[in-house]
């Protein structure tokens, strides 16, 4: 078993993608770049959480303050707003206004409500209290309160969107469960019906070897979620097929069925073999001694070494054929289609070419003549 | 809700300046909810919580008996409406991005 990685197919590089296999059925097979499975995986997420990117929801108002890092360094004034010379009276006021606009519980959206509260609260901490208010006039306690950090709370916000089925949910609707004014109702044709949806499906892209996709494989892939997962790749795939893994796409929503994970499969190309549909095509040099005289060589196949007798009078591009050691398939194996190729020696010598010049002297030919390749 | 459960007397000290017998009387009406156990109450994170909201929107915000119900109610709504907006979001967020693009222009055609 081989270890593969898939790549998530991002809709955006899809018309790439879809250019280069145009280019592929043409012209030799590219490679795709190979990508990590991390940023493969946040493409994933990205794609996933599109939603919150594209739509965009009004917030509730809020207070753009930067709020200083050291709490100590903040002046509770300055926090509450009011001068030096505040009556306490005056500051309660100052607070309670402000602890109105920012409590986090009433302003769920508001992301920065929440520290801004703490800051409110913990200046009216010092300043609400006159014997702390004075030993901060003094100087003797910093804006932090020096010996009362606030602790650390929850919010209410933090638990009452839990999800479906929280205890404090629609307690006061006055229109009861079935209330026909209720939006979602409207949206989804009846109350209470939860929306079922089956989850989409998830494309992605991986490259087998040539041999793994003619005598099939079976391949441990990690997916976008960092599941890893087997894929049997059947014998006989083709470039560009794709394989459909049911059940493996995005998660379902409430309750529905998950998508499927859409395999695009790249066969890489091999040194020695071609695909021709379910044949393979290679082609076998010989020696022109093989060609003339005839013999038994030994040419591999995608299953294995076999013997071919090369017939005596044989030429280049003559083809072949190997019955039945093509690509296996359900209606019977294709054919092993061998083009001869006769090649000289790479440095003939003296004797070579004398010989052959005198007999080509005595027995004149012309090739070109007889492929009709010359005008 | 799981997860770790406190009593009665327990919350009323980790609150802190709060009555039994206000809790009681915000048990009464509605605004809390606890568990029942025999005889004791049992409170849950979100119990704790919502009566620490409760104590600060009375006792700092000055929020009395009567506006408090109002002012629960719409945030019960509000948090609801948010709850199901989000399972709402996330239908969307699983649909195929043809289906996305075509709802958020929707979306800004209406509003």
């Amino acid at each position: 078993m081989s270890l593969g990685r898939l790549r998530v197919r991002h809709p955006a590089i899809k018309i790439l993608r879809h250019r280069r296999l145009a280019q592929r059925r043409g012209a030799a097979p590219t490679p795709l770049t190979a990508l990590g499975s991390k940023p493969a995986r946040r493409r994933a997420k990205s794609g996933a959480a599109g939603a919150s990117v594209l739509l965009v929801w009004p917030r509730l108002g809020s207070l753009a303050r930067k709020l200083p890092e050291d709490p100590s360094m903040v002046d509770p004034y300055e926090v509450l707003g009011v001068g030096r010379a505040a009556t306490q009276e005056e500051i309660r006021k100052a607070y309670r206004q402000l602890a109105k606009k920012n409590h986090p519980d009433l302003h769920p959206d508001d992301k920065g409500a929440e520290a801004r509260f703490k800051e409110i609260a913990a200046a009216y901490d010092i300043l609400g209290d006159e014997q702390k208010r004075a030993r901060f006039d003094s100087g003797e306690i910093d804006a932090s309160g020096a010996e009362r950090q606030p602790p650390e709370r929850e919010f209410y916000r933090q638990h009452a969107e839990a999800g479906p089925g929280f205890k404090y949910e629609r307690r006061w609707q006055g229109g009861g469960p079935d209330s026909e004014d209720d939006l979602f109702a409207q949206m989804f044709g009846q109350r209470g019906a939860r929306v079922r949806a089956r989850g989409s499906d998830v494309g992605y892209t991986m490259s087998v070897g040539f041999m793994e996709a003619v005598n099939g494989a079976k391949k441990r892939v990690t997916m976008a979620d960092g599941k890893t997962l087997d894929i049997t790749i059947p014998a006989g795939l083709h470039d560009g097929q794709t394989l459909r893994l049911r059940g493996q796409g995005h998660p379902g929503f409430g309750g529905g069925e998950p998508g499927d994970a859409l395999v695009e499969v790249h066969v890489e190309p091999h040194p020695i073999f071609r695909r021709d549909g379910n044949n393979i095509r290679s082609v076998l040099p010989v020696t022109p001694g093989e060609a003339l005289a005839g013999a038994r060589v030994r040419v591999a196949t995608v299953s294995g070494p076999v013997q071919l007798a090369v017939p005596k009078g044989s030429n280049t591009g003559q083809i072949l054929r190997l019955r039945g050691k093509g690509v296996p398939s359900a209606h019977g194996s294709g054919d092993h289609l061998v083009e001869l190729q006769v090649v000289l020696p790479e440095h003939p010598d003296e004797e070579l070419v004398r010989s052959v010049s005198e007999w080509e002297a005595k027995h004149p030919y012309d090739p070109r003549n007889r492929q009709g390749a010359q005008a | 809700m799981t997860g770790h459960m406190i009593g009665e007397s327990e919350l009323i000290e980790s609150v802190g300046h709060l009555e039994v017998a206000v809790l009681r009387r915000w048990i009464d009406l509605g605004w809390v909810l606890p568990h029942q156990d025999g005889e004791s109450l049992r409170f849950d994170a979100s119990d704790v919580a919502r009566v620490r909201l409760i104590c600060e929107l009375h006792y700092e915000l000055r929020i009395e008996e009567d506006s408090m119900s109002v002012v629960l109610s719409l945030m019960d709504q509000l948090y609801e409406v948010r709850c199901r907006l989000r399972a709402l979001l996330s239908a969307v967020g699983a649909q195929p991005e043809d289906v996305r693009t075509r709802i958020a222009a929707l979306v800004k055609a209406e509003g």
